[in-house]
């Protein structure tokens, strides 16, 4: 049982040595490979020598195929100074492109010392050098290359295993390839005598891609660069940011943050509207609706003192006015032509001219702003015909035109900030009545008046010296009143008078109290 | 290398020429040189020596034959040696070539090339005092007899002499002062 065991050891054993061996041979096949397509390149002369080490030399050529011959027919002679020629086997293998590779090998040399090689075939000389092998050193490149970043910025730092030759390691010079991976962009330092480097200048947060190779110095020893090393990847450390790309990305944005601000604030209304849309108020449209009736549209609109009657909004109604003719007389001699058809009184209404005509008689008597729209309650009161809430009534107010001079033109009926018992104090008297209403402006002392009046003057219904009478033109909508001019504002001469209508808006001040009013 | 080499050569020189004067006789503890920057600028200027004999014409009217010592280093062998014997052949060496290269220097006509010959004479008889200061047993400031323990061969023009010259100095003296015990004590 022993016996069988140290069989299989031994088996074993020899088994791990082909192995190793064969993995050697394969690895020194490729390395050979290798070189070789090096020097092809790079070597000129024939044969191609290297020494890979300080007691080897190979040498090579190639010829094609068609030339070729058989190992054998080649001779590898070589002589060193003031020696004997010595002879080198020849070895064969396929190269690329259909030639022949021949090589030969030497495992014992001398250096610093003149080397004469001859290769002959079939006994013909076909290449002839002198060479001394320590300055045809073709190493194998670096190991162990390894790349860590240092505590600074923009630096890294390699290092590596120098070839294992003796007598050699401070002859060596190196060459570290150092470029950002992915492109072509970076730079090759040369290294001495050292088996490390810091790559400084490298730019912050970049993966660069480090490789190395080795050369003998050229002084006492010399020969070509070797194959490159396997790349190796490392990332530097990230920069700092600049202190000056800081301070200008800082003050950009403040301008950038005061110009968004400046907008906004111009246009703030715009967009608030359009974020936050205004509830739309109606306040506007109807006037005193809450300020002064709280609200209460009902009341606003008059419907709690009976009717619609006297009601601010009457006047602004925009309806087409009715027309309304109201004929008052105020102490004045009827006229003996006969009324306007529209002036002509109802029987019933007896009372009411007669009513009118206090009224009137007042007027002339307490001068006040209030004066109409009390005589024209007064009038509300009287039975007749009431306003209706619902139905248009066309009606006319004629006033008296007092004291005036038929010649006289009804200049003061200009003025619109006369009031009317200026103008009816003035005697005037139109001269001619119109179909067309004017209005004027009844406004006492405070200015406003919360009528809007048209008169019509009749021409030939009144005496010459009585008072012109004065018409008001009151459309009763049913809803409001409208105190409005039957048509535009205009003058007309008409003989001896003057019509003169004017528009006037309504205002009700806000401390006043509805009139309840109606025709 | 930023070293002057006719001054660093100059200054080494006469430091070790005071030296030896101060203390004749008396042991002086001479720091070792192992420093090889010295001898690769030795190594150079031989270099610029054989490269301006190229612009002489037939070898600027040397003549004669002049005995030099075989540089070819087999590793094998020389590993055999130890660092005595490899001393002593270095010494005998550098005495052969500065005897030959003071020959020459007597029979050049050219100018430059006498100042080069000069400067190279001068450098080996500074590497001498390097080799001194290794501090290897039976190696004296002295020169060693020429020739003796060491294969010799004669050459009969500059250039071959001038390359013997270099080959020398890059081989085995740089071989010798590179696995100087002293020198390999001192190294990390």
């Amino acid at each position: 049982e022993k016996k069988m065991t140290n069989d299989h050891l031994k088996k074993l054993l020899v088994y791990c040595m082909l192995c190793c061996t064969q993995k050697i041979i394969v690895q020194g096949a490729q390395t050979f490979q290798t070189k070789v397509a090096l020097l092809r390149h790079v070597e000129p002369n024939n044969p191609k020598c290297f020494a890979e080490g300080i007691r080897d030399l190979t040498c090579f050529w190639e010829e094609d195929e068609e030339r070729a011959g058989s190992a054998k027919q080649y001779s590898f002679i070589y002589t060193y100074q003031n020696e004997n020629s010595s002879e080198c086997n020849v070895t064969a293998l396929p190269a690329a492109g259909g030639r022949i590779l021949y090589f030969c090998r030497l495992s014992q040399t001398q250096l610093f010392v003149p080397l004469d090689i001859q290769v002959f075939r079939d006994g013909l000389l076909i290449h002839n050098r002198r060479l001394h092998i320590e300055l045809f050193f073709l190493l194998d490149p670096p190991v162990n290359l390894t790349v860590k970043r240092t505590e600074k910025q923009g630096q890294l730092k390699a290092s590596w295993m120098p070839p294992p030759l003796k007598y050699l390691d401070d002859s060596m010079m190196y060459e570290v390839s150092y470029v950002i991976a992915g492109t072509q962009m970076g730079q090759v330092e040369e290294v001495r005598a050292s088996s490390e480097v810091i790559l400084l200048g490298l730019q912050p947060g970049a993966k660069y891609s480090v490789r190395i190779r080795v050369k003998l110095d050229g002084v006492s020893y010399n020969g070509y660069w070797s194959a490159w090393t396997d790349p190796v990847l490392m990332a530097t450390l990230p920069g700092d940011l600049d202190p000056l790309i800081v301070s200008l990305t800082l003050i950009i944005s403040l301008i950038l943050t005061l110009l968004s601000l400046t907008v906004l604030l111009s246009h703030r209304r715009f967009l608030l509207n359009k974020i936050w849309p205004v509830i739309p108020n109606p306040e506007s449209k109807f006037q005193g609706l809450f300020t002064v009736y709280g609200g209460d549209f009902e009341e606003w609109l008059g419907y709690s003192a009976g009717g619609l009657c006297l009601r601010p909004a009457y006047f602004y109604s925009e309806e087409l006015p009715a027309p309304l003719e109201v004929l008052s007389e105020v102490s004045l001699d009827l006229p003996s032509s006969p009324l306007p058809p529209k002036a002509k009184q109802a029987p019933g209404e007896d009372e009411k001219l007669k009513r009118i005509d206090s009224l009137m008689e007042r007027w002339r008597e307490t001068p006040h702003e209030h004066w109409l729209m009390d005589q024209l309650r007064v009038l509300h009161q009287l039975p007749g015909p009431q306003c209706s809430q619902l139905e248009s009534q066309d009606a006319y107010v004629t006033l008296n035109a007092q004291n005036h001079s038929g010649e006289e033109p009804l200049d003061d009926i200009l003025e619109e900030t006369l009031p009317l018992q200026a103008l009816f104090a003035s005697g005037r008297t139109c001269s001619e009545s119109h179909s067309d209403l004017g209005s004027l402006q009844q406004s006492s002392g405070s200015g406003r008046l919360s009528t809007q009046s048209s008169f019509e003057y009749p021409n030939h219904t009144w005496p010459p010296k009585g008072p012109g009478y004065t018409y008001m033109a009151v459309a009763d909508s049913g809803v409001s009143m409208d105190y409005s001019p039957m048509s535009s504002s205009r003058i007309d001469y008409m003989g001896k008078g003057v019509i003169y209508t004017n528009e006037y808006r309504n205002e009700i001040p806000a401390h006043r109290q509805p009139i309840p009013f109606a025709f | 290398m930023s070293l002057t080499a006719p001054r660093y050569s100059g200054l080494l020189v006469v430091l070790l020429m005071v030296l030896q004067w101060a203390g004749q006789g008396i042991p002086s503890p001479v720091r070792p040189i192992c420093d090889l920057r010295v001898l690769d600028h030795f190594i150079m200027e031989a270099r610029d020596t054989e490269t301006a004999l190229r612009g002489c014409k037939a070898g600027c009217g040397v003549t004669g034959t002049f005995v030099v010592p075989l540089t070819n280093v087999d590793f094998l062998v020389w590993e055999t040696k130890d660092i005595w014997e490899q001393a002593v052949e270095v010494q005998s060496g550098l005495s052969l070539l500065g005897q030959a290269l003071g020959a020459v220097g007597e029979s050049l006509s050219n100018a430059v090339m006498q100042s080069l010959i000069t400067n190279n004479k001068s450098n080996i008889r500074s590497l001498g005092q390097v080799l001194h200061s290794l501090h290897i047993k039976g190696v004296s400031i002295h020169a060693a007899p020429a020739g003796g323990g060491t294969a010799t061969r004669k050459v009969s023009s500059l250039s071959e002499l001038l390359s013997v010259h270099i080959n020398f100095l890059r081989g085995k003296v740089r071989l010798l002062l590179k696995n100087a015990p002293v020198c390999q004590q001192s190294s990390p």
